[in-house]
């Protein structure tokens, strides 16, 4: 499932690189992920407030 | 009534901490990957050439060996193979020095006389003369090429660096290269630097650039 590294320097990112999507979706995901957390954070505050 | 009128999105708090966290999260990755990008440009030495040591970039010596492609199945394209010793103007013992004073000269002149006007260098410059990223490798400049008859020479860099003198003299393309006053020394670190660029790693770029002989994609 996991790609063997090609890159002939080893990083991180030359790990991430399985395929031409999967540094798009790691960085949405854990862009994304934690506004979810800040969303919910907001609106109790905002319930408190009221 | 409760939540009739609780909106998180019109809340200009949260905005402000997801435009912060995007931000923050982006400059931080911005800072990574330069890093990152250090060790994949950094340019390896001469021990490296002669222990074998793949770098991306080889040490300025690599102008004392042979550069071939071979396509490789692994990466699904071609990579550069540094070979046995080649002469260079004659020479295929070039200290560290000597090629990294050369290589400099090279880039100098490349930048004094404005190649990337016309050409593209290492995906830098401009498409309308041929890109010279692999012109060490160009068939063009081989035995078999028009190059050494036309220049009257009888290896490659010769040729190479003959034409950079009197570009005019060698009709070659509809759009001519102009005299740029190159002399004799600056042509010479010119070819250096370009059998140098020849040798960088790009992943395969530019595509189709493997015309040499013994290339998969060979066109």
């Amino acid at each position: 499932m996991i790609e063997p590294l090609t890159d002939v320097v080893p990083s991180f990112f030359a790990m991430l690189n399985q395929g031409p999507l999967t540094l798009t979706i790691f960085l949405h995901t854990i862009i994304i992920l934690p506004m979810f957390w800040i969303y919910k954070q907001e609106k109790k505050r905002l319930e408190e407030q009221k | 009534m409760a939540n009739e009128n609780l909106s998180v999105w019109t809340s200009i708090p949260f905005w402000r901490r997801s435009a912060a966290w995007v931000t923050g999260f982006a400059s931080i990755l911005l800072i990574w990957l330069t890093f990152d990008t250090l060790g994949q440009i950094s340019m390896g030495n001469d021990a490296d050439l002669k222990a074998g040591t793949t770098k991306r970039v080889p040490g300025p010596t690599v102008i004392n060996y042979k550069i071939t492609y071979e396509m490789s199945k692994k990466r699904g394209h071609e990579v550069p193979v540094i070979g046995e010793k080649e002469a260079f103007f004659g020479k295929s013992d070039y200290s560290e020095k000597e090629a990294r004073a050369l290589l400099h000269l090279g880039k100098l002149t490349s930048q004094a006389k404005n190649c990337m006007d016309c050409h593209t260098l290492l995906g830098n410059g401009a498409y309308y003369a041929p890109d010279l990223t692999k012109a060490w490798i160009d068939p063009a400049w081989s035995k078999t090429g028009p190059m050494m008859a036309m220049t009257g020479k009888s290896t490659r860099e010769e040729a190479m660096a003959e034409f950079l003198m009197h570009p005019s003299t060698y009709p070659t393309h509809a759009r001519m290269m102009p005299e740029l006053g190159i002399t004799a020394e600056e042509a010479k670190g010119l070819v250096a630097f370009l059998k140098h660029m020849s040798s960088i790693d790009t992943n395969g770029f530019p595509r189709n650039f493997g015309k040499e002989e013994g290339s998969t994609n060979a066109q």
